[in-house]
Order: C-alpha cells, then sequence, then structure tokens
C-alpha cells in the first residue's frame, strides 16, 4: 500500500500540468486578451476628411456611397464573404468596441466606435478609375507624416455587387491579394536607385565619372545587355538613361556584399507591419550569385523582388534626406467619443546620408526633367524613376514607377505598378498625375 | 404561464431593474463560486491523514507495529507497509488482508522463506486473533485494536471533517442557483423561461435530495458531491443558453448519474462484492463497445454514437466505468499474478474498438487510465515506458495507415490557431474572441454570443462558453475543481484501505483531468483539439452519467471518518465481536 500511495504522485503531476496550463492561459490573457477581439461588425469607418466608408451603427450595415469608392476600399476593408480578411479591423477591433480586460465588452451599451483613416476617399477614387481595370497597384504616403492618403490594388471589385469572379480567372487574377501590401514585384530598372545609392555612399567620385556604353559588356562570363548604345555617359545620364551597361559596372565595382549590405538597409528584404497588416517581403539575394548574376541584381534583374509599399518608404526616405516615416493607415480610434488610439509618427531610422539623398534626388529630378516631363507631377518639384520588368516568354513586361514630390505643403512618396504595361513610364506617368493631383486636393 | 409574465415585465417595463440585476448578480457570481469552491476544497486539501489502525502484530520483543491499511506487505524492504527488517525475512514476503467482515488472512508471496501459522506452513490463510504467524523463523502475533482506541481514532479522524458544514456549503450553492434562475427568469427569451429557471430549481432539489439521502445514511461529508453539483450548475446554465430543450435531457441524466453514483457507491462498499462485479463489468464494457461497433452511427466524424428512438448516446463513456472496475484489484492479486498481461489484452481490445470508431479523443483518455493503472499495479516504470511506445507507434501506425482528415485537420493547426482564423483555427479563434469578451465578470447567463459561432460549443469549447457568460473568474473555478480532486485523490492514497480503492479512484480523477486537460487547453489552441467533454460541465447526457460514475470511485477512497457512504463504517461492535 506505500507503494502504492507514492505512485499516487501522479495525481499531483497532473495536477500540476493544469495548473501550469490555466498559468499559460491567465498569462495570455492578461498580457493579450485585447489581441483576441477581433473586428465586432460595429462602429463606423471614415476617410481623412470624414467620407463615410462603413457605418455598422445602430444596427446598420452601410458602405461608402460612391461604388467606385467601395471598390477602391475592397483591400482595406475586407468583403463580405471572407476572401479578403479586414486585418486592420481586426487590429482595432479592441478600441472599436471599447474593449478592456476586465469588463470584457459588457459595458458598451450603445456607444459605438469611429476609426479614422489617413487614405482620401477622392484619392482612392481617382485611383480606380485612373487605372481602368489594368492590373496593378498603386500607393501615395507623406513621408513627413506617414499618412498613406492613397492605396489601390487593381483588379477590384464593389462589394455590393460582387462580380463572377470565378468566372473570369482572367480579369479578376488575384483580385483577393492586396497587391501594394502582400505582393512582391521584379523591380526592372527602379533598383538602379539601390545601386546608385550605395555607390553614391561607397565610391568616391562616382558622382563625377564617366562610364562608357556599346551597348553591351562583358562582366564576368556573361554578357550584360543595354537598351541601346549610350557611348560616354555620365553617371546623372547613366541613371537618367537607365543604363544597363554603366550600373552593371558599378555593381560589380561594389560587389555582392556591399550591395547586399545597402538593399537590407534600404529593408528590400524586409517586412514593414503596421495596423495589422504585414508586408510581404522582397529579395535580394546574392548568396550563391556568380559575379555577373550579383552585376545583374544591381540593374534590378537576377531574382530581385521589391514590395510596393516597402520600396515606397524608400523612395520617402531619398526625399526627406535620407530618413522617412514609416506609412500608416489608421489616424485616430475612438470609442463613444473617447479617443483610444491615436497614430503617433515613427520612423524607420537614418538609411542614407543627407548628402547622397540630396544627390539622389536631385539626379531622380533631372529624370522627371528629362524624360517624364514635370507637368505630370503637379508641376511640383519631382524626382522619379521608371522601370520594366520582364515577365516571361510572350507576356507584355510589368511597368513600375517609383518616386517622389518634395514640397514642403506636399511631401509625398508613391510608387506605382502597372502589370502587363509595356515600357514604366508611359504606363505609369498618367496614372501618377491623377492620383498626385487628388491627393493634393485632399490635402487642401 | 406566471414564469413567463414575469419574463415579459423584466423583458419590458423592468428592464431597467433586470439590468441592474445582472450587474449585481455578474460580480456576486464569482465571490459566491470563490467561497462555494473555497469551502468544499479546503476540507479535502486539508484533512488529517491519521493512519487507521486496524489490528496490531506482536514481535517478539513485545513491539506492537501497527495494521495501517486493509492490505499490507510485510516484508524486509522499505516499501513495504510492515518493516521487518530481518535478514532471514523475504524484501516482499507476505499479504495481510482485512476483509469487510473484519476477518484476516495472509497470503505468502515472497521467493525464498516460508509462512507458516500457529507451526503449520501454509500458501494462503485464514487468520483469528491470537495466532501466531512466522516468516522466515520470526515469529508475530495478530492482535486486535481494542474499543477505546477505535473512539481514539474515531475523535482524531472526525475533528478535521468539523471544518466546514456541508449544508451551509450546499446552502450557498442553492443562494448561487436560485439567482442563476432569477437571472434567467429576467432575461431569457420567453419560450426557454420554463425550462431555464425549472431546470436550475430541480438541480437544486436533487443536490438536496441527495444530501438528505446520505444524512440519513449518516454520512457527513459532502464536499465532492457539492462540487459536482456546482459545475453541472453552470453546465445546465450554459445549456439554457445554447439548447434550451435539451435541459429535460440534461436534467433526467443528472438524476441518472446520481443514481449510478449510489449503485456504483454501494457495489464498492462490500470489497467481495466489487469483486464479484469485476466480471460483470469486464463482460459489459466489451459488450457495449461491440454493440456500438455494429449499431454505431457516425456524429462529426466518430463512430462512436448509438441511437435509440430519438436519443443518441456514447457507450464509451459508460464503458470508462467498466474500465476502472477491471483495472482495480486487491493488492493480494496484485503481488502474486504480478503480470499486467489479461489486463493489458483487454485494455488494447478496447482501444482498437475506439480506433475502429475513429474515437480519437476517446482513446485517448482510456490510454491515460490504462497507463495509470499499471502505474499503480506496480508496473515497473520501464514497462510502462515501453506500453506508452507501443501504443504511440500504434496511433502513428494507424494514422499513417487511414489518417481521419477530422483529426489531420485538427493536429495541422494546432498552435497556429490565429494564422488561420476562418480555416482550421476558426473555433479556437472564436472561442479566445469570446473569453476576452466575456471579461473577468462575463456578459451574464443567456446573453452569449459563442454559440452562433461554433458548433460544439457547448461541448468542445463549453470553457470557452462559461467564460463569456461568465467571466474568466467564473470560468476557471471548474477547472480548480478538477485539480483539488486530483490532490484529494493523491493525499488520501496513503491512508487508503484497499489497493482496489485507491486503484479505482486513481484512475477516475486521472480520466477526469485528463478530459479537463484536453478539454480546456484544445479549447485555447494549447493542445490539438480532441473534442472530448468537460466533467460534469459539458451538455452531454452519456459524459454526465459518466462523470458520476468516476465520482463514486474518487468517493469509495475518501477513508475519513463517516465521510463516504461508498465505505462501510466499521462498528466498535464489531471490532469486540473478534476479540
Amino acid at each position: 500500500m506505500s507503494k502504492l500511495a507514492r505512485r499516487a504522485w501522479f495525481a499531483y503531476f497532473l495536477a500540476a500540468a493544469m495548473l501550469a496550463g490555466l498559468i499559460v492561459i491567465l498569462v495570455r490573457y492578461a498580457v493579450g486578451a485585447e489581441d483576441w477581439m477581433p473586428f465586432q461588425n460595429s462602429g463606423m469607418v471614415v476617410d481623412r476628411s470624414g467620407t463615410m466608408l462603413m457605418d455598422n451603427t445602430d444596427g446598420k450595415s452601410e458602405l461608402a456611397d460612391n461604388a467606385t469608392v467601395r471598390a477602391a476600399m475592397l483591400h482595406i476593408l475586407g468583403d463580405t464573404q471572407g476572401y479578403i480578411s479586414p486585418y486592420l479591423l481586426n487590429e482595432y477591433g479592441d478600441e472599436m468596441s471599447g474593449y478592456d480586460r476586465i469588463t470584457g465588452t459588457r459595458h458598451a451599451g450603445n456607444s459605438y466606435g469611429k476609426m479614422q483613416l489617413t487614405v482620401s476617399a477622392y484619392a482612392q477614387e481617382a485611383a480606380v478609375y485612373a487605372f481602368g481595370g489594368q492590373k496593378g497597384t498603386i500607393g501615395v504616403y507623406n513621408y513627413k507624416t506617414g499618412e498613406i492618403l492613397c492605396m489601390v490594388s487593381s483588379p477590384t471589385y464593389d462589394p455590393r455587387n460582387v462580380p463572377d469572379v470565378a468566372g473570369n480567372p482572367d480579369a479578376y487574377e488575384g483580385v483577393y491579394v492586396n497587391r501594394f501590401l502582400h505582393s512582391a514585384y521584379a523591380p526592372g530598372s527602379t533598383f538602379k536607385l539601390v545601386t546608385a545609392a550605395a555607390a553614391l555612399e561607397e565610391l568616391d567620385g562616382v558622382e563625377n565619372r564617366t562610364f562608357h556604353c556599346d551597348g553591351s559588356a562583358l562582366i564576368g562570363d556573361e554578357v550584360v545587355i543595354c537598351n541601346a548604345v549610350h557611348g560616354d555617359i555620365s553617371f546623372n545620364e547613366a541613371l537618367c538613361r537607365s543604363c544597363n551597361v554603366a550600373f552593371a559596372t558599378i555593381a560589380q565595382e561594389l560587389g555582392a556584399e556591399k550591395l547586399s549590405q545597402y538593399a537590407d538597409a534600404f529593408g528590400v528584404g524586409k517586412s514593414l507591419a503596421f495596423d495589422g497588416f504585414i508586408t510581404k517581403k522582397g529579395n535580394f539575394d546574392l548568396s550563391d550569385a556568380t559575379t555577373f548574376e550579383a552585376a545583374w541584381a544591381g540593374v534590378g534583374q537576377y531574382t530581385d523582388q521589391i514590395n510596393p509599399c516597402q520600396y515606397m518608404t524608400f523612395m520617402g526616405a531619398i526625399a526627406n534626406g535620407g530618413e522617412a516615416a514609416l506609412p500608416y493607415l489608421v489616424e485616430r480610434v475612438s470609442f463613444g467619443g473617447q479617443e483610444q488610439y491615436h497614430a503617433e509618427r515613427k520612423t524607420g531610422g537614418r538609411i542614407l546620408d543627407q548628402k547622397t539623398a540630396d544627390e539622389l534626388a536631385e539626379m531622380m529630378h533631372y529624370n522627371v526633367v528629362n524624360n517624364y516631363g514635370e507637368w505630370y507631377f503637379s508641376g511640383l518639384y519631382a524626382g522619379a524613376k521608371s522601370g520594366t520588368a520582364e515577365r516571361g516568354e510572350g507576356q507584355t513586361p510589368n511597368a513600375l514607377l517609383a518616386g517622389f514630390v518634395r514640397d514642403e505643403d506636399y511631401p509625398l512618396a508613391f510608387v506605382v505598378i502597372v502589370e502587363g504595361g509595356g515600357a514604366g513610364s508611359t504606363a505609369c506617368t498618367p496614372i501618377i498625375r491623377q492620383v498626385l493631383d487628388a491627393c493634393i486636393v485632399a490635402m487642401n | 404561464m406566471f414564469l413567463q409574465t414575469i419574463n415579459e415585465y423584466f423583458r419590458t417595463d423592468g428592464r431597467q431593474l433586470a439590468q441592474v440585476f445582472c450587474t449585481v448578480f455578474s460580480f456576486l457570481a464569482p465571490a459566491l463560486g470563490i467561497l462555494i469552491l473555497w469551502r468544499c476544497v479546503k476540507p479535502l486539501l486539508r484533512f488529517r491523514r491519521e493512519p487507521e489502525t486496524w489490528a496490531w502484530l506482536v514481535m517478539p520483543d513485545g513491539q506492537q507495529l501497527p495494521v495501517t491499511h486493509w492490505e499490507n506487505i510485510i516484508g524486509r524492504s522499505k516499501g513495504c507497509d510492515i518493516i521487518v527488517n530481518l535478514s532471514t525475512v523475504s524484501r516482499n514476503h507476505a499479504v495481510l488482508t482485512r476483509y469487510d467482515d473484519g476477518s484476516w488472512s495472509i497470503t505468502e508471496i515472497g521467493s525464498r522463506g516460508a509462512v507458516s501459522v500457529n507451526g503449520e506452513q501454509v500458501a494462503v490463510c485464514a487468520l483469528h486473533y491470537g495466532d501466531v504467524i512466522s516468516l522466515g523463523g520470526v515469529e508475530m502475533v495478530l492482535a486486535p485494536t481494542t474499543a477505546e482506541e477505535v473512539e481514539e481514532q474515531k475523535y482524531y479522524r472526525t475533528r478535521p471533517a468539523a471544518m466546514a458544514s456541508p449544508g451551509l456549503t450546499l446552502f450557498l450553492l442553492t443562494v448561487f442557483q436560485l439567482l442563476t434562475a432569477l437571472q434567467f427568469l429576467m432575461s431569457s427569451k420567453p419560450e426557454k423561461v420554463l425550462w431555464s429557471v425549472g431546470g436550475v430549481l430541480a438541480l437544486c432539489a436533487l443536490g438536496w435530495l441527495l444530501f438528505l439521502t446520505l444524512k440519513i445514511m449518516r454520512r457527513s461529508s459532502f464536499e465532492v458531491e457539492t462540487l459536482a453539483f456546482f459545475i453541472s450548475t453552470l453546465g445546465l446554465a450554459v445549456i439554457a443558453s445554447s439548447d434550451a430543450a435539451s435541459i429535460p435531457k440534461q436534467l433526467v441524466c443528472i438524476a441518472g448519474g446520481v443514481v449510478i453514483y449510489l449503485l456504483l457507491g454501494w457495489s464498492l462498499r462490500d470489497l467481495s462484492r466489487a469483486k464479484r462485479f469485476r466480471y460483470i463489468a469486464a463482460v459489459a464494457g466489451l459488450a457495449l463497445l461491440a454493440a456500438n461497433l455494429v449499431l454505431g452511427r457516425e456524429i462529426n466524424g466518430a463512430k462512436n454514437w448509438i441511437a435509440i428512438g430519438s436519443m443518441s448516446f456514447q457507450p464509451s463513456e459508460l464503458v470508462k466505468l467498466c474500465f476502472i472496475y477491471v483495472g482495480a484489484s486487491t493488492m493480494d492479486r496484485i503481488v502474486t499474478k504480478r503480470n499486467l498481461f489479461s489486463f493489458i489484452v483487454y485494455s488494447g481490445a478496447i482501444c482498437g474498438c475506439l480506433a475502429l470508431m475513429n474515437d480519437f479523443g476517446t482513446a485517448l483518455i482510456f490510454f491515460a487510465a490504462l497507463v495509470v493503472i499499471c502505474l499503480m499495479r506496480g508496473g515497473s516504470f520501464s514497462a510502462i515506458s515501453l506500453l506508452a511506445t507501443l501504443a504511440v507507434c500504434a496511433a502513428m501506425l494507424l494514422l499513417v495507415i487511414d489518417i481521419p482528415p477530422h483529426v489531420l485537420r485538427r493536429f495541422s493547426t494546432w498552435g497556429h490557431a490565429w494564422d488561420d482564423p476562418l480555416g482550421g483555427g476558426y473555433d479556437q479563434v472564436k472561442s479566445m474572441m469570446c473569453i476576452a469578451s466575456g471579461g473577468l465578470f462575463g456578459l451574464g447567463a443567456g446573453n452569449g454570443m459563442f454559440t452562433h459561432y461554433v458548433m460544439a460549443a457547448d461541448t468542445d469549447y463549453v470553457f470557452a462558453f462559461v467564460c463569456e457568460e461568465w467571466g474568466l473568474i467564473v470560468g476557471i473555478l471548474p477547472i480548480l475543481a478538477i485539480i483539488a480532486l486530483g490532490v484529494f485523490v493523491a493525499r488520501s492514497a496513503s491512508v487508503g484501505r484497499s489497493s482496489f480503492y485507491t486503484i479505482g479512484a486513481c484512475a477516475a480523477v486521472a480520466i477526469m483531468m485528463t478530459q479537463t486537460i484536453l478539454n480546456v487547453f484544445g479549447t485555447m489552441d494549447l493542445l490539438p483539439m480532441t473534442g472530448v467533454t468537460f466533467p460534469f460541465l459539458s451538455n452531454g447526457g452519456s459524459s454526465m452519467l459518466a462523470s458520476w460514475g468516476l465520482l463514486a470511485f474518487i468517493k469509495a477512497a475518501d477513508t475519513r471518518q463517516d465521510a463516504s457512504f461508498a465505505v462501510r463504517t466499521v462498528r466498535s461492535e464489531e471490532v469486540e465481536q473478534y476479540e
């Protein structure tokens, strides 16, 4: 019997396991119960100027009046069928329901939550129009504060009038994905900005050097093909004309290690996390790259991928002297008139010297003046770099444009991508023109 | 209807009053719950473990050794109950057994060294007081305890039981139940009022009925029963909110559970009767599962239901009771028939049936009980770990051959519920959402949303249900109650009378604890969801019947003076009779 009594200790062991589990549960509750509260489908969401985007108060279940605005907000507010998760609403589910850990949601009564976004319904609408059904994405944000003024992923649809998505796989390819946050694209020549920034910091006097382009060049044991025969070409002109030979040479001089270091510093392979969203990581991996491949990657080819939102932040840093605010979407959340959350400016830290950033900004401005035309950018001091990324045999390449407006009143950075848009500047500049105009109106 | 008229008033004109009451009760309920739990648990955890002395062994030198159990191993080793530290005595030499009627026997178990009684060498022999037992040449005499000693023991063993009045605790539970009924009267939907209010009141009456029955049997303790009724009250409140129409069924099953509790207690009361019941239980267990295999219906992926008319029940729940009955054993059997072969074969048959039914959760519970029974029956740790390894391999093999999709899905999302909140992690995510929504004090009985989100809200995910409507504080009380039962069983093992009772109680409490662990931790995504019930709390008739049956085994190990009806009181006359 005494042996039996000793063996009954197993019950203490089980009891201890139960207690331990219970403690884990209680600690998780104490630490993060509010994260367990998703959006309760109650409350109101408005844009930066107070335009209603979603109204679920008093038993209502309404979205914006304008069908185009509803479509533009689809990837931010989610759909009703559960294909597009309302990450943002869920993130602030506790604030929207006036939640607290002691009383739960019981005291809520008839009060409701109100969320104000940084986006402008007007700019959102303009973006959907500008895309006109083309696939792609656009994002514009204020690099001084971090407010995202416009973020649209196309194709999209009006959640009040759901189309036959399954029946039109081509037209609605990837419609449930927020391309701006959750996609990564081959960057094409827009990536030359990364290489240029690294060169300005690492290669003394690179801005005064002259490169020579015969239309192609042997790097390592393969040949880099250029888009033209540029002859003798300055650093500034090389960026302006997007000379592959010059940039492959620069990338080779920098070497894989330095290039990777700068790509990493600019966040190419990293995620941004804000308001419940986690952006997809881009890719810049030279671990197995040959000399040629490393140089090719510096031109924006090889296995390079960028996330549009992350790259927009890089544009902000160039425009803002080397350091920019991180983007966000939710300005404030209140419950029953009481403020629950207010966005704060966060910065990703300095990633470039002021001098480098200014020089690069100047080069990008030169690009705008000589290539695209300032009138595409509301006549403001703007800088940009386009890119054309091949997608494979027989497919029209993707068009990309990344840049900024450097203006006291309108400090905006942007990324536009048009899938199958062909040459970068042609497809993207009309879109950015309309959206920038709308953003500027929204900021006035 | 009178009740509906009152309900109508509180839902219209008296709405304010109803809300005030709901708020007050939400703070009062945790306080009452904690008080009830504390009053029940304190005596269980703090009773003085005074060993009972059933007889004396008088050694050659005049030294008297107390015989403190009904089954005692005599030998040289430290693990023996009566240690005779002489080299001629085997490590484990003999078992001295007392029977219900107060008679004694001695069984020889040592590999060397014989046992003789009054000079005659024996293997098994009935003993009388005054008989001279010789173990390896050491002679000792069995002497009875005196009436004074019995009375003295009684005095010491009764004292701690007097700490908390079980009647008062039950009264507190009644207050809790009346307030719950009032809450339902005020706030439940008109069509639910009758059963919600009536159900809680009927449960209250049933509690007092059992209390008075035991009082008539002059049994003083009611702690474990009060705990069971407390958890059942919460369970009934959950059903009132989720599925009021099944309240009558649940009530009938609670009453049935109490009957099973009394019947099992009666059968356990007399050890020789209990031993006869073992064979019936063994056959009944297999028959139930066989019937299940033949007649079973598949519900939610597992084929463990039998439908009789409109009622359906899970035979595997009742098999738990049979399984414990078969597994429990007296010490003389344990030490003479050392191998567990036949029991393991029996267990294998049962687990095989469960595997065929795809009932993974129940198989796990039986396995836990099997391990505990083997452990208690003296299996070596290496043997038990071998058993565990074999079982894991068998389970893996079964899974590889034929993975039931519902099991696979649960395992693949385990620990990552939040990564797939609309798919595999849906139930757990909704559970945590509702737990958070309830806060510490809950939304009020009947006000929760959980039942609208999740299918098995009132069974597999019942922990979240209680937390949402009653708050986290009340939600963890049932868990603490089960923990207390576990500690109580572990504590009382040292003063256990027969290994039959101790093994039975240990297996029963192991099943309860395992179920609670799987249920609660499955809900919270700490473990994969296995779909087992929370004892007394989950909606389910078969589970309720089984839970009360398990409680009878626990109660039978309660050796506090006059505490348990499942333990026969030893009257002073009985002692004198043998003097």
